[in-house]
């Protein structure tokens, strides 16, 4: 047993930390503030391969596969949830979907400029009846000759606004629903029949655009259903599953740096004559923070070598959804506290690292229905369905 | 036109802290990076490949970690990195190292420009680039902030004190790269998995460029180390006012 990255991950991570610090982190603050995308990374980031981390090469990915990916989640994540939060929506999700099931035809049209950042994708899913309980979607793909029509809309989808690709689950067999009705499509945001709904004002990651989308007799051609017709279910589900593990890695990244941030502070702020370092109560934040991270940081790295070397991963992916948000929600609190009233300060950056925290308990699966795939797994082992 | 460059790590002055009344070396965490001098000379190799088309070669001394600065080199965009590595170049001076180094050029052949870093960030000599020079017997400029190519001619723009002065040489020429001259690329993620799962990094070993045990001896001589004084304490000034008084009376504005 090696639990040691190999080196052209460790050199991998030295680049992804100065990109991070250099082009991230200055920008932070700003796109929260002003609410806005931060299209300069996004332009930088491609040069690099920031766009395409687990993607193959020839596809102008790095072909770093998903550990890879959780490097920069957690690199990206230590400095800016926001920009993290955009990434792994046109990675992990938008553009994973057509990586895992698309035709060799549609990853060459789609992929590549989605990999190599030339194109930003997105991923659409809930609706207002819909999000958890996938069953309950109303878009309405219907046929006609060799394309589909789709109606309806969707909402909370992040990347929504900016995106030029979106992987958008629509009925198209309603008697057979989401079992063997359902289907996926590549949507293109450019035809007609596309439009951008309201933007979400959001708590936290401010700088990560969230919006409705709406379909108004869209025209698709029938060589863009990704996967099967009628079982889209199965590869948004599929696609669900890699983007919790990445997501976990985010999170660790923002739990990291909260610890660092706290840590760095105990260590200026003097009170009773001594650094608050010395103080038992902050010692034992700092310990409880740090075991956390740790147990963390070891199911997030676990559970992407399972998906690199092709084992199961769907009970562990969620686990690192379910404990990772957790963990960076605790983690920053502690932090938080330790700052005193600075961090409550709107000029200090754990005061953001607060806002931005709190959705990834609630997005890409809520906690609780990640605890409903953990369980219905574990369930499964002595021969008990459980699932909803 | 074919350009080598000529890097080495330095420790991470990032990873410790120097306490100059104990006299004591207190380490963080041992971390190797390329010489930042030696990455703008690289990124002045890359620019004049990106404009007029160079093959670029990276040379790096140095125990088996040089390799992972040699792969970050290749990353961003070298064509060829050789790890000069042989249990008798342990303990190189300036000169010894300036002499291997003439050596692989010569093995190379056909080399139009040597660009190194001005200076090491850790000894702070600036001795291997124009040692080197004399050793290849070439014209050398020092210091640049800008190296172009035309017509045969190198041309490189460093500060002279007062201002900037434009320098020309003709090929072959070497011209150390002062830190900051520019803003280093990033290396492609792509390129940096490839250069460890794909690119043969090449070595070549004191053998493999003739030299003789004799040749490698060094002419410095190590007596031991000793840290600077503290540094004394700067003028605190109450105002911008009081900033631009002495500014004034000293002439600068």
């Amino acid at each position: 047993m090696d639990f040691t990255f190999a080196p052209e991950y460790v050199a991998l991570r030295k680049m992804l930390r100065e990109f991070a610090e250099e082009e991230v982190r200055p920008l932070a603050k700003t796109i929260d503030r002003e609410h806005r995308v931060p299209h300069e990374t996004f332009k930088k980031g491609a040069k690099i391969g920031l766009l395409g981390v687990p993607f193959p090469i020839e596809y102008g990915g790095m072909g770093a596969g998903e550990t890879g990916y959780c490097i920069m989640m957690e690199e990206i994540g230590r400095v800016c949830t926001s920009t993290a939060t955009n990434i792994g929506a046109h990675i992990g999700i938008g553009a994973m979907a057509i990586y895992l099931d698309g035709t060799q035809a549609q990853k060459d049209k789609y992929l590549r400029p989605l990999a190599s950042g030339e194109k930003i994708a997105a991923f659409a899913l809930t609706e207002p009846n819909a999000g958890s309980d996938a069953a309950g979607i109303r878009t309405r793909a219907v046929r006609e000759g060799d394309s589909y029509f789709i109606d309806g809309s969707k909402i909370y989808i992040t990347n929504g606004p900016i995106a030029d690709i979106v992987s958008v689950l629509a009925v198209t067999d309603p008697a057979l629903g989401a079992r063997g009705g359902v289907t996926s499509f590549i949507v293109e945001t450019t035809w007609e029949g596309f439009k951008v709904g309201t933007l979400e004002n959001k708590m936290g990651i401010r700088g990560s655009s969230t919006s409705e989308l709406i379909f108004d007799n869209l025209r698709v051609p029938q060589e863009n259903i990704l996967g099967q017709t009628g079982l889209g279910f199965v590869t948004f589900m599929k696609t669900l599953d890699l983007g919790r593990v990445s997501l976990g890695a985010a999170c660790l990244g923002g739990a990291q740096a909260a610890l660092e941030a706290a840590m760095q502070w105990a260590k200026a702020r003097n009170q009773f004559g001594a650094a608050i370092a010395a103080k038992q109560s902050i010692q034992w934040m700092v310990a409880d923070i740090a075991c956390e991270i740790e147990a963390l940081r070891s199911l997030v790295y676990r559970t992407a070598w399972m998906v690199d070397s092709h084992k199961p991963f769907s009970r562990e992916a969620a686990m690192c959804k379910l404990y990772g948000s957790e963990v960076a929600s605790r983690a920053i609190n502690k932090a938080l506290q330790i700052h005193g009233a600075l961090g409550f300060s709107r000029e200090h950056p754990i005061e953001r690292a607060w806002r931005d925290a709190r959705i990834a308990e609630i997005f890409e699966g809520t906690n609780e229905v990640q605890r409903i795939v953990i369980a219905s797994e574990m369930f499964r082992e002595i021969g008990v369905r459980v699932r909803p | 036109m074919k350009i080598v460059v000529a890097i080495k790590q330095v420790l991470d002055p990032r990873g410790f802290t120097v306490n100059r009344k104990a006299e004591k070396i207190f380490f963080n965490r041992e971390e190797w990076i390329t010489n930042p001098a030696d990455l703008c000379a690289l990124e002045a190799a890359l620019m004049l490949k990106d404009k007029l088309g160079a093959e670029v070669v990276v040379l790096s001394g140095g125990p088996a970690r040089a390799g992972d600065a040699l792969r970050d080199a290749w990353a961003r965009g070298a064509d060829r990195a050789i790890h000069l590595s042989d249990k008798a170049f342990a303990g190189a001076d300036g000169f010894v190292a300036a002499r291997i180094l003439a050596k692989a050029v010569d093995k190379l052949g056909n080399v139009d420009l040597v660009l190194c870093g001005d200076k090491a960030l850790d000894t702070g000599g600036g001795e291997v680039g124009p040692r080197l020079a004399e050793a290849l017997g070439w014209p050398q400029v020092l210091d640049a902030l800008d190296v172009s190519v035309a017509d045969g001619r190198a041309r490189a723009i460093k500060p002279n004190g007062k201002g900037f002065v434009a320098l020309e040489v003709g090929l072959p020429a070497l011209v150390t790269v002062a830190a900051g001259a520019n803003q280093p690329r990033y290396p492609h993620g792509g390129r940096i998995m490839q250069s460890y799962r794909e690119y043969q990094l090449e070595a070549w070993t004191a053998a493999d460029l003739g030299l003789s045990e004799d040749e490698l001896e060094p002419l410095m001589d190590n007596r031991g180390q000793s840290f600077p004084p503290e540094r004394q304490r700067g003028t605190v000034l109450d105002s911008p006012q009081e900033l631009v008084r002495l500014l004034k009376r000293n002439r600068i504005i």
